[in-house]
């Protein structure tokens, strides 16, 4: 009940500081439309949207032209070449989402009637969308090369027939012919000649593969604004401090435990707040705006999860903040350090799938990196509680230390 | 009735600093104490192991019984503290900074909203209760900081330098509101301040504590009686045994003491000494302790006059709390 009390007047104190509103509601807004509009727009004026398909073509034969340019014809997806060896090194490094493999002998193999397969190669955490339209297109077209060919191949064989057979006029009549056809139409659809084989390489699961800059701003500055909460909480206890209703607070029948407690609370519910602000804004405002919206992913709840835990961590990293932090300055300067250093680095503002090449491991030491991780999993590629559970066991795990090390190093005195 | 309040060898060590030396005392059910000593003397460290926020480094303290190293919540809860500080939250409004205090200490529903409208009217400032506390005066300010020490009806209640920095008028009524709680309710109050004038106002008995021990702990008029008729400082420029035992032998004398020559040296021009002011000038000064102070300064030049010693300086302390200090410290108050 005294932390629900301390919270809730801090709520109230939080609520009548409008530049501290400003910063912690109104300022992501900003910060999602700059990177979800003007820099999403930065050389998009006259950017082939498509989905970019590399492909190893090893063939190079009639056919495998004309499978490429009827994926080409089909829309929605772009052919741009690219060596097997290098193409398959990229996906193994999570820069190259997948990759179409066109092995040698392709076009002398459906030229000849028989089997062949092409092999679509995709990194484990590639865009399930994506992943979809991909194979959707290629199945497409691959049907339709089977249907060309296994039609051409029953024709040329009726051909064949009718110059060895005089009177074969007989033999193939109309209707004859009629049904060859049809069930030459039905074996391409039941046995096509051409097979798309999926293959998806056996990886640990290396984050973040398909999510555009856009994708990535919704979840990226929701996270870097959750931990300015830190801020806050940290500048609250900082405030009671100086004007002395930390000492009236001790004075009182509280416990220490409770009043660090009743600190943490209100920027746990201004984490929530935020997390709602923040997505509701992505869901419709950008759609207002005319910019791609976004949504909470397949499990709604489980990014409300993620959201919460890190609004958690965020908490108890302000406690940590107020207990190493002695001055304003202090706080200001760990502050930014957190927020815009920490947060740059676990890829709030420059994606993960461009930093996590350039860094390593490194990000992986900063609790951003798994929120971020967590939010990109849950709201970008829709993937499930089972998915996210390492991320959040990391966070909660930075939660613990970081409230541990708090409590140790707080100066009651 | 019983003391409310028992200190027992309390003290507290900041690094290599004693703060608190030990100190013993108790004060009575109803009664106001108070606590006298200069900037630094150990008022509010004291007060702060008290009422729990420091943990004493030895000693304890009861409060209604209740030991504060084994039972803090209960003795919290029979205490009281307004802080020197606006211990306040500036953008809420008094009744909600005053509420937020009830809670804290067990408030809730009809019986809060009735404790903060009574201290509200105590501190007289229902009118103005809904209104934020940055925008009231520096005076106001101090009530509704009291008033939040209040709220929980504490049957002992700190109140450290409530009146630093307010204007007469808030003053007065802080004064009033002091004795009334005092004389209504019986709440026991414990007053520190520096100021004198305050302390010998409200205070029926007084601790004077410095350098973080109890020098003297009486009742104002017995302290005030340590010094008889008055002290007179008498300046010369060399005492001997003979002067001394010529003064003591007057009849208005109570007692003579040569005061010790300052060990430090004498301060940068412009900067007032923090020793008595006679020692600072030079020669020998001899403190005299009279029975009655007229008498006991015509007495005084007289003798000197008869025996040819020049009188180079002659400081009258009017028996007063701040003489009493002086006396015992060899410092002012109000350093």
């Amino acid at each position: 009940m005294k932390i629900l009390s301390i919270a809730w007047k801090d709520l109230q104190v939080l609520l009548r500081d409008r530049g501290a509103i400003l910063e912690l509601f109104l300022l992501p807004l900003v910060f999602v439309v700059v990177y979800s509009g003007a820099v999403g727009a930065i050389g998009q004026g006259d950017k082939d949207e498509r989905i970019a398909l590399k492909v190893a073509d090893l063939d190079g034969g009639a056919d495998a032209q004309s499978l490429l340019a009827g994926i080409d014809r089909a829309g929605g997806v772009r052919v741009e070449l690219i060596a097997e060896a290098e193409g398959l090194a990229q996906i193994d490094q999570a820069k190259l989402a997948r990759m179409l493999v066109i092995p040698q002998g392709f076009s002398e193999a459906v030229a000849g009637g028989r089997p062949a397969e092409v092999r679509l190669v995709s990194h484990p955490n590639a865009g399930p969308e994506q992943s979809e339209a991909v194979r959707l297109v290629l199945e497409g077209v691959v049907s339709d090369l089977s249907l060309e060919a296994q039609i051409l191949s029953a024709l040329e064989r009726m051909g064949e027939m009718q110059a060895g057979q005089p009177g074969a006029e007989e033999i193939w009549t109309v209707e004859r012919a009629q049904a060859q056809a049809r069930a030459q139409f039905a074996r391409a659809e039941g046995e096509p000649l051409v097979h798309v084989a999926q293959r998806v390489p056996a990886q640990a699961g290396t984050s973040q593969v398909e999510v555009g800059m856009t994708d990535a701003a919704v979840p990226g500055f929701t996270v870097l604004f959750l931990f300015l909460t830190a801020q806050a909480a940290a500048r609250s206890v900082y405030e009671e401090k100086k004007a002395g209703s930390f000492r009236r607070l001790l004075a009182a029948p509280v416990s220490r435990m409770g009043m660090l407690l009743g600190k943490m609370l209100p920027a746990f519910v201004t984490g929530l707040c935020q997390a709602a602000v923040i997505f509701a804004f992505g869901i419709w405002g950008l759609r207002l705006l005319g910019l791609p919206g976004v949504t909470l992913g397949a499990h709604p709840w489980v990014t409300v999860l993620v959201v919460a835990v890190v609004a958690l961590c965020s908490s108890a990293l302000g406690i940590l903040i107020a207990a190493v932090a002695h001055t304003e300055n202090q706080i200001g300067g760990l502050s930014s350090v957190i927020l815009w250093g920490l947060g740059t680095l676990g890829g709030c503002i420059i994606p993960l799938f461009v930093l996590e090449p350039l860094l390593g491991p490194v990000p992986k030491v900063i609790p951003h990196y798994w929120a971020n991780r967590a939010l990109l999993d849950t709201m970008v590629r829709g993937l499930g509680l089972a998915d996210v559970g390492v991320a959040l066991a990391v966070l909660a795990g930075f939660a613990l230390l970081f409230f541990a090390v708090g409590v140790w190093r707080f100066d009651f005195e | 009735m019983g003391a409310i309040l028992e200190v027992d060898g309390l003290a507290k060590k900041f690094g290599d600093h004693q703060a608190v030396k030990g100190i013993h005392f108790a004060v009575e059910e109803g009664e106001v104490f108070g606590l006298l000593g200069p900037n630094g003397a150990g008022k509010t460290t004291t007060i702060s192991m008290v009422t729990g926020i420091l943990e004493p480094t030895a000693g304890t303290a009861r409060i209604g019984g209740y030991d504060i190293r084994t039972d803090l919540d209960k003795a919290k809860q029979l205490s009281g503290l307004v802080p020197q500080e606006l211990a306040l939250y500036q953008t809420l409004s008094a009744r909600a900074n005053i509420s937020f205090f009830g809670r804290i200490y067990g408030l809730s529903g009809r019986e809060l909203k009735e404790r903060v409208r009574e201290v509200l009217e105590i501190v007289a400032l229902t009118e103005r209760a809904d209104k934020p506390v940055e925008t009231f005066s520096g005076g106001m300010k101090r009530r509704v900081n009291i008033a939040a020490g209040l709220v929980h009806q504490p049957k002992l209640l700190f109140l450290d330098e409530p009146t630093t920095g307010v204007d007469p008028q808030s003053r007065n009524h802080i004064f009033e509101s002091v004795l009334r709680l005092n004389r209504e309710r019986g709440m026991s109050i414990i007053y520190t301040s520096h100021y004198m004038e305050e302390v010998e106002l409200l205070c029926s008995r007084v601790a004077i504590i410095d350098q973080g021990e109890i020098v003297a702990l009486d009742t104002v008029k017995n302290l005030i009686g340590m010094l008889g008729g008055g002290v007179l400082h008498v300046g010369v420029p060399r005492a001997d045994q003979a002067l001394l035992d010529g003064l003591a032998a007057l009849p208005a004398v109570e007692s003579v003491r040569l005061l010790p020559r300052p060990a430090t040296p004498p301060p940068a021009p412009g900067r007032e000494s923090t020793k008595e002011p006679a020692l600072a000038a030079g020669g020998d000064v001899v403190k005299v302790v009279a029975k009655h102070s007229q008498q006991a300064v015509v007495g005084t030049i007289g003798y000197l006059a008869e025996h040819d010693l020049p009188l180079t300086s002659l400081e009258i302390l009017e028996p007063n709390l701040e003489s009493v200090f002086l006396h015992l410290t060899g410092k002012k108050l109000r350093e």
